[in-house]
């Protein structure tokens, strides 16, 4: 087997980005749309809201904790293999969800089962990825996370029509079917065999390696603070508008222009990351400046014109710092550990999403986006480092 | 037989007469209408009801078509006058009294209409205001029932260039419910209508779809109102058949709160399909919602299922046959494939300078 001296920035590697596309558009996509079976499920289990939503969590929880084990199969196995069974693992959760009895059911077989799939899946795509490109890596990072975006937008109309046709058993059936695309998906990661590859060794060796350095520690740690201030947005946007006396309507339509700009921002800061010239943790500074900024504006916004123009700005904002953010850490630790790498980020930042919003409950109005604001500073201020 | 009712009010033409002269006020009614004569009988002295039998008398010798009369009871306090008569009223009736009005222009095109939702016997004073663009007096005002006209038991009065006429009616069971219109004017008439009606049943809007075997809750909610009982009906077709009659496992009607009903359905079979109405009773009438319901074979989505898995397979076949295929085609010698390699990264690096680009970042990464 030869090394290649350097990712080749093309060729196959277009065909990750595909895959990549599609894959974070059914992981992510899936979770975030999935709000729309909640409801059916608080009908059909007559439960509250707030346990139903646990399954949500749980999935999470369990994708970001288990990146770790997916990266090191990945760095052991290759991607291929990792992906294609974390596929099976989705789908195979959503399969036997469709015949829950009660709401445990769903916590184990989403949550854990499917959600141990999208850590097997998530993570080793992105790093393939990073190893496939540097010159375009930005670029590269920034198409495939619009598969996030844009599965938002239609999934979550296409769920709804598939609870109207076939109730929510039979909607997960096909959600299943759906996911097991992932496999597809997975057969495309052609192995790369890098020059690094035989020097950085095994994955054991590889985390430990890991954990030792420097950079990369201040790194996950700003990335966790960033991880931290992210969704607390999401969830108190709406209940902002709303409190200023916004109807629900317009409320909801504002969220999608805050997901149209932000995946403008993904693509433009892709290619931005890859046509500025020197490192690229520097626009990643600039983005968590822009959006600590763009947050501690928000109570001051009370028109509608100064709203809208701010949730777009932050859309376009946290929408770009996201592929510089992945960018960045394979020129801190090289492309050979990065499958590793990413999986320890991804675990560490997951304890930042998980206290965030819980957290940012508890101020009022104008603390939580303070507090938002300076999770960001804190992120970029790690980057300074 | 007299019957026990709540006394009306009547007046005839524009003037708000006291009751002293009524005697001869019902006569010159009776000599008027020609239709069913609700006759009130209102004592204006403080005397008890002994002049009441005499009352009766003239009042069947005068009409000619059916009379409901309605005699006061005899527990309410003696009616002395107009005013107090009407606050004696509300207070023997025990009854609420509701008020609505609506008020039109000479020239307003649209018809105006207003809905009033009853869910209890109560007094409904309705109201109709009009802004005449000419002379107030030439203005003829008429209320009707339906299409039947109602004589003589509303006010008219006149302030400040706006006609004012006011019906009161005390609304006990299905009977006087409907639409209430008041006309004004004889050849250009402006139309207002007041629609009684009894709360409205929410049902689903949606088909609810079940799965063969599964169970179902199937429910009707009121928004503001507590209707006295609630009954379901199941058909197919046209025959509406009422269930839980014969109380059995298979159907379950329970409801948490009084505004709402639920029907649960176990061990669906392709039977159950079909439209489910609740009715629900109140004092002043009826009222229903509808529920539809569809129960799928378990095979509906496992077939769809089956097929996007089956795509699936072919999609990753083809994915890996492809690239054994494009493996053989470069295999011919394991030299001759990092040859290429070298020529293909040869070929990448004459694409620019911006190869210093990377390389420095990845020197800086080494570096660290």
């Amino acid at each position: 087997m030869a090394y290649r001296a350097e990712p080749p920035d093309g060729g196959w590697g277009w065909m990750v980005v595909l895959s990549a596309f599609f894959q974070s558009a059914l992981v992510f996509g899936v979770l975030r749309s999935f709000g729309v079976f909640f409801v059916e499920f608080v009908a059909a289990f007559e439960e509250p809201a707030a346990r139903v939503s646990w399954i949500a969590s749980i999935g999470i929880a369990v994708q970001q904790f288990g990146s770790p084990v997916g990266s090191a199969l990945s760095t052991k196995f290759g991607p291929r293999p990792a992906v294609m069974t974390g596929g099976i693992l989705t789908a195979l959760g959503m399969l036997l969800a469709s015949f829950a009895t009660s709401l445990t059911h769903l916590y184990l077989s989403i949550g854990l089962l499917s959600g141990s799939g999208w850590a097997l899946t998530f993570t080793p795509t992105l790093a393939c990825l990073s190893r496939y490109f540097s010159r375009r890596r930005s670029l590269a990072m920034g198409l495939a996370l619009t598969g996030v975006g844009l599965s938002s937008f239609a999934f979550a109309p296409l769920f709804q029509w598939l609870l109207n046709h076939y109730a929510w058993r039979g909607a997960l059936l096909l959600v299943s079917a759906l996911s097991l695309h992932l496999v597809a998906c997975g057969a495309l990661l052609r192995p790369l065999s890098l020059a690094e590859d035989p020097v950085v060794g095994g994955p054991g060796a590889q985390i430990t390696s890991l954990l030792r350095h420097g950079p990369f520690l201040r790194y996950t740690v700003a990335l966790t603070l960033i991880n931290t201030g992210y969704f607390i947005p999401y969830v108190h946007l709406v209940a902002h508008l709303r409190d200023l006396g916004w109807d629900p309507l317009p409320a909801a339509f504002l969220l999608s222009v805050a997901a149209i700009s932000d995946l403008v921002g993904r693509v433009a800061s892709g290619w931005l990351g890859d046509a500025v010239p020197g490192p690229v943790a520097r626009l990643l500074m600039l983005w968590t400046t822009l959006t600590g900024v763009i947050l501690a504006l928000y109570p001051v916004a009370e028109a509608p014109t100064g709203l809208v123009a701010l949730t777009m700005a932050y859309g376009f904002t946290s929408g770009a710092l996201t592929p510089v953010a992945f960018s960045v850490l394979p020129e801190l630790v090289g492309t050979g550990k990065i499958y590793c790498g990413l999986g320890l980020v991804q675990m560490v930042e997951s304890i930042g999403g998980l206290l965030g919003a819980p957290l940012s409950g508890k101020g009022n109005k104008i603390s939580r986006w303070a507090m938002a604001a300076v999770f960001y500073h804190g992120g970029c201020r790690g980057e300074l480092i | 037989m007299s019957k026990q009712v709540w006394p009306y009010l009547i007046h005839h033409g524009g003037k708000a007469a006291p009751f002293k002269s009524l005697p001869v006020q019902e006569e010159m009614m009776t000599k008027y209408s020609n239709l069913s004569l609700e006759s009130h009988n209102i004592s204006v002295t403080a005397a008890p009801f002994t002049s009441l039998p005499v009352q009766e008398e003239m009042m069947t010798k005068s009409s000619n078509l059916s009379l409901e009369s309605h005699s006061i009871s005899m527990t309410a306090a003696p009616f002395t006058s107009l005013p107090v008569q009407e606050e004696m009223m509300t207070k023997s009736s025990n009854l609420s009294l509701e008020s609505h009005s609506i008020s039109m222009t000479e020239h307003s095109n649209m018809p105006v209409e207003k809905n009033i939702t009853l869910e209890r016997p109560s007094n409904v004073e309705l109201i109709c205001q009009f802004t005449p663009s000419g002379d107030l007096n030439s203005v003829n005002v008429t209320w009707k029932k339906g299409d039947k006209l109602l004589e003589g038991n509303y006010l008219v009065n006149a302030t400040g260039g706006i006609l004012y006429t006011q019906h009161r009616v005390a609304v006990i069971n299905s009977k006087q419910m409907g639409s209430y219109s008041c006309f004004f004017g004889e050849k250009k008439q402006q139309r207002g209508t007041f629609n009684l009606k009894v709360p409205e049943i929410n049902g689903q809007n949606k088909p609810l779809i079940t799965y063969l075997g599964d169970s179902v809750v199937l429910m009707c909610k009121c928004q503001d109102c507590l209707p006295l009982n609630w009954t379901w009906y199941g058909g197919n077709g046209s025959v509406q058949v009422p269930i839980g009659v014969p109380v059995n496992d298979k159907y379950v009607i329970s409801g948490k709160h009084a505004n709402e009903t639920r029907l649960k359905i176990t061990q669906l079979s392709e039977d159950d399909q079909g439209t489910y109405l609740c009715h629900a009773i109140f004092e002043l009438g009826e009222s229903e919602g509808h529920v539809k319901l569809v129960v799928l074979s378990y095979l509906v989505p496992l077939k769809v299922f089956c097929a996007i898995a089956a795509e699936v397979v072919l999609l990753v076949a083809a994915i890996l046959l492809f690239e054994m295929y494009t493996q053989k085609k470069k295999k011919p010698s394991d030299d001759g494939k990092e040859f290429e390699q070298g020529e293909q990264l040869k070929l990448d690096d004459s694409n620019g300078i911006e190869n210093s680009g990377p390389r420095h970042r990845k020197n800086e990464s080494v570096g660290q």
